[in-house]
């Protein structure tokens, strides 16, 4: 239930501002953006903007929010970023429950059906799992700590799902690759079983231009849409692509109401849809380019690294 | 020999390709982008390219014929090329990210091919990163043994996630390898040994051979013996630390 739009403000902007990201809550009691390092959340029920709370540290997130999400019975709720931490909020209260610290900045995050585990995925190619067991919505959850769950090797993962019933994470990366692994009873010694790499049913997106359906159990594929050619079809679906055609997002989106309260009127200006299109376009490219660091700022990296040899 | 005239790259006494040819670097960087083309799944790898003689003489796609060992990073392919004599009938591919490496090899197999008729046949190499690309070449389960002989070592901390054996590939090594499926990895640089041991050690899909097990196996003299690396190794008096794991069930 997400989708990238951007506000047509935002192409004026420097370049490094993270799309845009919207997150509407399982049963539509609230809905959550993200433009930059802010993070809003509107309550539908109560038709006004809720204040978040955070005690855990800081003023919320320092910089680009990469990924939001709510959980599948909406109690919960996961934001994360650049600034290398992933905050779980509870919704009733729009308490920020638990600051988790990531090595590396966070492309990606994902709760269990249950809710009782968070995946986030970091720039690496790493997935990492935190368990939430005994959260009763009240008190804070202290120094949790994420244990490494699986890896794609060294490369960025765009997307991260767990499978409706629970048995698999489904991970996508930047060398096109969609791994299925099996979700251990103990996610936190590590997922070392991988089903198989596309297998239930998985919509994938990619830049290719196509809309890809696959059966989990064999990987086989079972459906390619090519998007490009029904773009105009789509664009008053709630799916939203580029101009050079890459699946950036996909969303079922639950009624149409919800999109004309956004933004006014559901048929999207097609002036407005071609700035969107190019923001999302360099942003997109921002967030799967490796970074590019001047000569002083590497060296000044270098400096700051652990190469020792370890020799007992 | 009149070929080999026109094509100075062949040795004139053995027909074989020189070395001095295809100098290559010794290390490529595994984490960079690939520009090489990769097949997007096991289905769409043509065999017959790289095994004409198994696949002209049955003619019809057999579906048991599936490659079975994978040597990663076979470099100048010398245990390849063992084991092919070993394992007549058995199908294996060497995985090499060099290109001019990838070359020789390819090279190699086609004038042992041409000088031992019926021979080699069964043995082919592609230019890959196997630490990328494993699932696009090979489907669940179909290996039966894995090979990674004298890797890199990456000595550096920043540079372990490098190294081809970590806990994390081990998961799709464990994927393409089916149950009682072997790994042997070797190495001459003790730090790393520790460290391929130690993955292997406390993977839940892997459990070390016994000693009576390494014993009759034939292939794990060869580890020592077969390859350019080993030799050269073998050559200066220097140490080797194995490690030689079987593909288990997940407890669950």
């Amino acid at each position: 239930m997400e989708e990238t739009l951007i506000e047509e403000g935002e192409t004026n902007k420097d370049i490094e501002v993270a799309p845009a990201l919207i997150a509407v809550h399982p049963t539509q009691k609230s809905i959550a953006v993200a433009v930059g390092s802010d993070l809003r959340v509107f309550d539908f029920q109560g038709a006004s903007a809720v204040s978040l709370v955070d005690d855990t540290s800081g003023p919320f997130h320092r910089d680009s929010i990469r990924a939001i999400r709510y959980s599948a019975d909406g109690n919960l709720f996961v934001s994360a970023g650049d600034d290398k931490v992933v905050k779980i909020w509870f919704t009733e209260s729009w308490c920020c429950i638990c600051t988790v610290p990531s090595e590396k900045r966070v492309s990606a995050v994902a709760l269990s059906n249950d809710s009782l585990y968070v995946c986030f995925a970091d720039k690496f190619g790493v997935v990492w799992v935190v368990d939430l067991d005994g959260f009763d919505g009240n008190q804070m959850l202290a120094n949790k700590k994420a244990a490494p769950l699986l890896a794609h090797y060294c490369s960025i993962i765009t997307s991260l799902e767990f499978s409706p019933d629970g048995r698999f994470v489904i991970s996508a990366d930047r060398d096109f690759k969609i791994r299925v692994t099996v979700l251990p009873k103990k996610p936190l010694d590590g997922a070392h079983e991988i089903q198989n790499y596309p297998q239930g049913f998985l919509v994938s997106g990619s830049g290719d231009s196509t809309v890809r359906l696959w059966d989990i159990s064999s990987g086989s594929l079972l459906d390619t849409c090519e998007v490009g050619a029904k773009a105009e079809l789509l664009e008053s679906n709630g799916k939203e692509e580029e101009c050079n055609l890459a699946v950036t997002d996909l969303c079922t989106f639950p009624d149409d109401k919800l999109l004309e309260k956004l933004q006014g009127s559901v048929s999207v200006e097609e002036k407005v849809f071609l700035a969107a299109a190019e923001a999302v376009k360099t942003s997109m490219s921002n967030l799967l380019v490796k970074k590019q660091y001047s000569t002083e700022k590497r060296e000044f990296r270098k400096r700051a690294r652990n190469d020792r040899k370890i020799k007992q | 020999m009149l070929e080999n005239e026109a094509n100075p790259t062949l040795s004139k006494s053995t027909g074989l390709p020189r070395k001095r040819f295809y100098r290559a670097r010794a290390h490529s960087n595994p984490l960079s982008d690939s520009h090489f083309p990769v097949p997007t799944s096991p289905c769409h790898v043509d065999f017959s390219l790289h095994y004409p003689h198994f696949c002209s003489s049955s003619d019809q796609i057999d579906s048991s014929k599936k490659i079975q060992f994978a040597d990663i990073g076979c470099g100048f392919g010398g245990l390849l090329i063992s084991l092919s004599t070993l394992f007549p009938d058995t199908l294996m591919i060497g995985m090499e990210l060099r290109d001019k490496v990838t070359e020789y090899v390819k090279e190699r197999i086609l004038a042992l091919r041409v000088a031992n008729p019926g021979q080699y046949q069964n043995i082919s190499v592609v230019r890959t990163n196997s630490m990328k690309y494993i699932p696009n070449y090979f489907e669940k389960g179909q290996l039966s043994k894995m090979f990674f002989l004298f890797p890199d070592p990456h000595f550096k901390e920043k540079n372990h996630r490098r190294r081809v054996i970590s806990t994390h590939l081990l998961d799709e090594y464990a994927y393409a390898l089916g149950v009682g499926g072997i790994i042997y990895t070797i190495t001459d640089v003790e730090e790393l040994g520790d460290w391929m041991k130690a993955c292997l050690e406390s993977h839940p899909m892997f459990e070390a051979l016994t000693e009576e097990e390494l014993e009759a196996d034939p292939v794990v003299k060869l580890l020592s013996s077969a390859t350019e690396e080993s030799q050269k190794v073998a050559r200066n008096g220097g140490q080797t630390f194995q490690a030689v794991y079987r593909r288990v069930m997940l407890a669950t």
